[in-house]
């Protein structure tokens, strides 16, 4: 018996050891090994969201470098987030703006290495200092665009969309025909803003008001809650309306033309998605290098034309608009400017927690007995 | 037979590692203040006034409970009709067990996903009542949707369970219910049945357990809005970040399990005094 209850207590303390030692730690305290001194300097792990990146842009990335590149994907930031904060290494990873200011705010990135990332004088300038990060010295835009309305230009009139905005999701005319991205923090900024709040609010009526609206919608007009599943429904055309990154919304503008896309005047989310270098990056040189590489026109070019969302790159941008382009006359493509009620999320605990909770009851409620 | 003992160390280690230590750090979650840093260290119950004092998460709970005996009951009636016929088949019935097993060869998500295809509005369902003139119906994000992905999931299940006990029963039971006047009818439900309750239960408990806590289903099928207990635990680890209130959660369904499974022994016991 006695010796039955020493094996366990060695097994549950060397199970804790395990779990203590793989979080993310200064070099050489890394339990399997990689490590900066002893890294495999061949290997580049990126962490990103699936189908983001360009057809060969790996490929050809591994050719030029000799290298190998491990792909992880995330759901969601926040996903991303507990993965890191759990200590797991990556060397490239792409989260979104507010993620990024909360991944610095905590100390998780290093900083670029600008003797190898200099190709900052091909990116637009929309897409560079941003408030986060001015002077660019921990991120570099990746993709980066707005939430807005795809709809069905034969059955939803342009006109209801324009007087309506937001609160077209509550027009009862449109029942059961929308789609809602299944994600807090976008249902919530529509809201914010159809109730005229700023979507990086802490204070409790504006969340409680915006949370009343959501509920509304969910309630009368029975929306289905999807994520990229968004994407293929609105090119057949299973749903009138659907909330869209702009991204996702010139890919579903090129292939069913009947679809437009709207950015209510009441304002909406513009965002950015950015390559980082985490702090226990197993091979930060390489992650330099292909940062640096992700900049330039080919790759650039690659990204946008596979993907479908906005490029930070000059040339590119221009190419992929102009005569002949593949977004020539896309509606979607390029995320509008001027419009004092954008916004960009910042990072928020207290929203973040609260909305998180808000929403799981906003969903559950939807088929109380 | 002692010093057999020794053998089954790999198997202790494994269960300490893979299954103990994770549920004790769940119930150190589950009384601790919310966040995912490695125990805060201060003991509260607020995970579990949260759930209890909020209608919502009892609903989502009852809801779950529901769909789960809903789709164990379907998986009885259908299951043990064709246990039965296949212990009854002779030489051909390994055959069918491996068609029954067949599907599950293929990854459960890759198989439910082949589901929205057949289900979906403009779907192989619809298409070909389509041809009949019939519809199109809204299937999928609805309750129907759910269970019958649950049914189709979990069915092999029941039938493995049932049609073990069944093909344990030693024929000669009938024989002798027949030489004492049973009509068939009678020796099924004097013999067979009874004989069969514990395989039942075995299915049951097959069936139950994972579709009260499936959250990939729901999700699949009934869409983001479809909320069951498995997806609530699912957000608040992977979205919220709040591993108290989902560690609490866990918690909660754990013992709700446990004591539906004390309850279901407790009447197969109850039945053999």
């Amino acid at each position: 018996m006695k010796r039955k209850t020493r094996l366990l207590s060695m097994v549950l303390g060397s199970a804790l050891l395990v779990s203590l030692l793989t979080a993310c730690g200064g070099p050489g305290t890394d339990f399997d090994g990689t490590n900066k001194a002893s890294g495999d300097s061949d290997t580049l792990k990126i962490y990103t969201t699936g189908e983001y990146t360009g057809e060969n842009l790996i490929e050809n990335f591994e050719d030029q470098y000799d290298c190998r590149v491990i792909m992880e994907y995330f759901d969601s930031n926040e996903m991303m987030y507990t993965k890191i904060s759990a200590g797991d290494a990556y060397d490239i990873i792409i989260p979104s703006d507010y993620m990024i200011e909360r991944m610095l705010n905590e100390d998780y990135l290093q900083p670029l290495d600008k003797e190898i990332v200099t190709n900052f004088d091909l990116m637009t300038e929309d897409s560079l200092g941003l408030d986060f990060d001015p002077d660019n010295d921990y991120t570099v835009p990746y993709f980066w665009g707005s939430v807005g309305i795809v709809y069905n230009k034969n059955n939803v009139s342009l006109d209801d969309l324009k007087k309506e905005g937001w609160n077209i999701l509550q027009d009862t005319k449109y029942a059961g025909k929308l789609y809602l991205y299944d994600s807090e923090r976008d249902s919530f900024m529509m809201a914010f803003k159809a109730l005229g709040y700023s979507m990086n609010t802490s204070d409790d009526d504006e969340i409680n008001a915006a949370y009343k609206w959501l509920c509304d919608v969910n309630n009368t007009m029975n929306p289905v809650y999807v994520t990229d599943e968004i994407i293929d429904n609105m090119i057949n055309g299973t749903k009138d309306i659907g909330i869209v990154y702009s991204g996702d919304a010139s890919y579903i503008l090129s292939e069913n033309p009947d679809m437009g896309y709207y950015c209510p005047d009441q304002g909406t989310n513009i965002w950015y998605d950015c390559m980082v270098i985490p702090k226990c990056a197993p091979n930060p040189e390489l992650a330099n290098e292909f940062i640096n590489y992700v900049m330039t026109y080919e790759s650039a070019l690659d990204n946008t034309e596979t993907v479908g969302y906005t490029s930070p790159n000059k040339e590119v941008v221009e190419e992929v608009t102009g005569e002949g382009g593949m977004f020539e006359g896309n509606e979607a493509y390029i995320p509008r400017s001027g419009f004092a009620k954008d916004e960009v999320f910042h990072d928020n605990e207290y929203l973040r927690q609260k909305v998180a909770e808000l929403w799981i009851k906003v969903k559950a409620g939807s088929k109380a007995e | 037979m002692k010093q057999f003992r020794s053998m089954a160390y790999p198997y202790v280690i494994w269960i300490a590692g893979m299954i103990l230590l994770p549920m004790l750090l769940i119930v150190a979650y589950a009384f601790t203040v919310e966040g995912t840093a490695f125990f805060q260290g201060q003991f509260t119950l607020t995970n579990f006034g949260r759930f209890f004092s909020d209608a919502v998460f009892v609903q989502v709970l009852l809801r779950s409970l529901r769909i789960a005996i809903l789709t164990t009951i379907a998986c009885i009636i259908l299951g043990y009709p064709a246990a039965y016929a296949i212990s009854r088949a002779g030489v051909r019935s390994n055959l069918l067990i491996l068609i029954i097993t067949l599907p599950t060869w293929i990854n459960m998500l890759v198989r439910t996903y082949a589901w929205v295809g057949i289900l979906q509005d403009d779907g192989i369902l619809n298409s070909l009542l389509g041809l009949i003139g019939l519809g199109p119906f809204q299937f999928m994000y609805t309750d129907f949707a759910v269970t019958l992905g649950m049914v189709y999931n979990f069915l092999p299940f029941m039938i493995l369970e049932i049609h073990t006990s069944l093909s344990k029963m030693d024929p000669s039971y009938l024989e002798a219910a027949s030489d004492l006047g049973a009509n068939k009818t009678q020796a099924f439900l004097k013999v067979t049945l009874p004989l069969s309750i514990p395989g039942i239960i075995s299915g049951i408990t097959l069936v139950f357990l994972p579709a009260v806590s499936s959250f990939f289903i729901p999700k699949l099928l009934g869409g983001g809005q479809y909320v069951l207990i498995g997806n609530v635990i699912e957000s608040q680890f992977l979205t919220s970040g709040n591993w108290s209130f989902g560690s609490a959660l866990s918690l909660i369904m754990a013992i709700i399990i446990m004591l539906s499974m004390f309850f279901t022994r407790r009447l197969d016991n109850n039945r053999e005094e």
